[in-house]
């Protein structure tokens, strides 16, 4: 499953199936600090993912 | 959360067949994407009113930073507005003067207003105060955010009245209101904790409301992403010097673990305003003895600020 996470890093893990919450929490990152999509639509982050599935984790917090 | 799955893998929304976009903490629900969207016009109409922040013949000066949070607000306020025959907006950008990143958000400002079709103006610190941020920044960087805030307000202020504002609106969010409150309280300002600034003084401050207050702020994020509207823009470059960073994350974390914390801070201050309302500890307005500007004390904060700038 690719994982493109808020800085445009990718990372690819080979679980599946996953909660995006699970995968959140793996990677140390705050869900009230982002929003996800999966496949270009928004999810929520208990949300079930696929091996093919694209997922992209959107920070929403900015100065100014 | 829990909730039937949909065969998509997301749990299917409260209120009908198709898959959730969201889960909302504060009412226990998952939301598809037209039932979400509904939801927070709704929620944002209802605080218009049960607030009574818009009046009839208002015009609304709409501060538009480009961000989420603002953009959202013109777009909710538009639709709302469609109400409101007599009652008219327009967008204030303010170009601080930041290298590398207001340019950005003034072009997606710039999209957002002429796509709702509002009057949009664009005042910098550089035709106001003479200088840039940046410039009055050298050496200074860690007080970005204290000299920002106060130019920026003024600078907003001045806008609105030029072009016949009786409201300022501004797109803080539920998260932004509640890391205000900590972060006044971590300042120990509790004059500022509980001042109104809705409050009607339109002999001095233009009354400002804040439409967007009781949603949060990913809230927010969702629905510009579901509008379609959800930017990408940079960070401005000050904000590793600000402590409402700081709180921000340790807020967002407390809540994460602890759902509900932003409202009940956002009740404290209610509470807390309820016992100081008529006591002494409220400061009278003054008028500076510099510019005559209102202001608490003797001189106001933008007087003070270019003393300490050496100008």
């Amino acid at each position: 499953m690719k994982i493109i996470l808020p800085d445009q890093g990718i990372v690819v893990i080979d679980q599946s199936p996953a909660s995006v919450e699970q995968i959140l929490s793996d990677l140390g990152i705050n869900p009230l600090e982002v929003i996800i999509s999966r496949n270009g639509t928004l999810v929520p982050e208990d949300t079930i993912v696929e091996a093919d599935d694209e997922i992209r984790i959107i920070r929403i917090s900015h100065g100014g | 959360m829990g909730g039937k799955k949909h065969p998509s893998g997301s749990p299917s929304c409260c209120c009908c067949p198709e898959p959730s976009v969201i889960y909302q903490q504060h009412s226990h629900r998952h939301l598809c994407s037209t039932h979400f969207i509904h939801d927070v016009e709704e929620r944002v109409v209802q605080g218009i009113e049960n607030n009574a922040m818009i009046r009839p013949k208002d015009r609304i000066a709409v501060a538009l930073s480009g961000g989420k949070d603002s953009t959202a607000l013109l777009l909710l306020l538009a639709r709302h507005l469609q109400r409101w025959q007599d009652v008219s907006l327009f967008a204030v950008t303010i170009d601080e003067g930041i290298s590398g990143y207001r340019d950005k958000t003034i072009k997606a400002a710039g999209q957002v207003a002429e796509k709702v079709g509002v009057e949009h103006y664009i005042i910098s610190f550089q035709d106001l105060f003479g200088d840039s941020l940046d410039t009055f920044l050298k050496g200074r960087e860690e007080q970005a955010c204290t000299v920002c805030g106060i130019l920026r307000k003024k600078a907003l202020s001045e806008a609105a009245k030029e072009n016949g504002a009786t409201r300022i609106a501004t797109g803080h969010n539920l998260d932004d209101e509640a890391q205000s409150v900590l972060m006044n309280v971590l300042r120990g300002d509790l004059m500022r904790l509980v001042r109104d600034s809705a409050a009607d003084t339109s002999d001095c401050f233009l009354p400002r409301i804040k439409p967007l207050a009781e949603i949060p702020e990913k809230e927010i994020a969702s629905y510009l992403f579901i509008k379609g509207m959800f930017l990408l823009l940079p960070e401005c470059p000050y904000t590793r010097f600000a402590l409402r960073g700081d709180v921000r994350s340790m807020l967002s974390g407390l809540e994460h673990r602890n759902p509900g914390t932003m409202l009940r801070l956002m009740e404290s201050k209610k509470t807390i305003g309820k016992y100081l309302a008529g006591s002494s500890g409220s400061d009278p307005l003054h008028r500076c003895r510099q510019c005559g500007d209102p202001c608490s004390g003797d001189t106001c904060q933008v007087c003070r600020l270019h003393q300490s700038l050496g100008r």
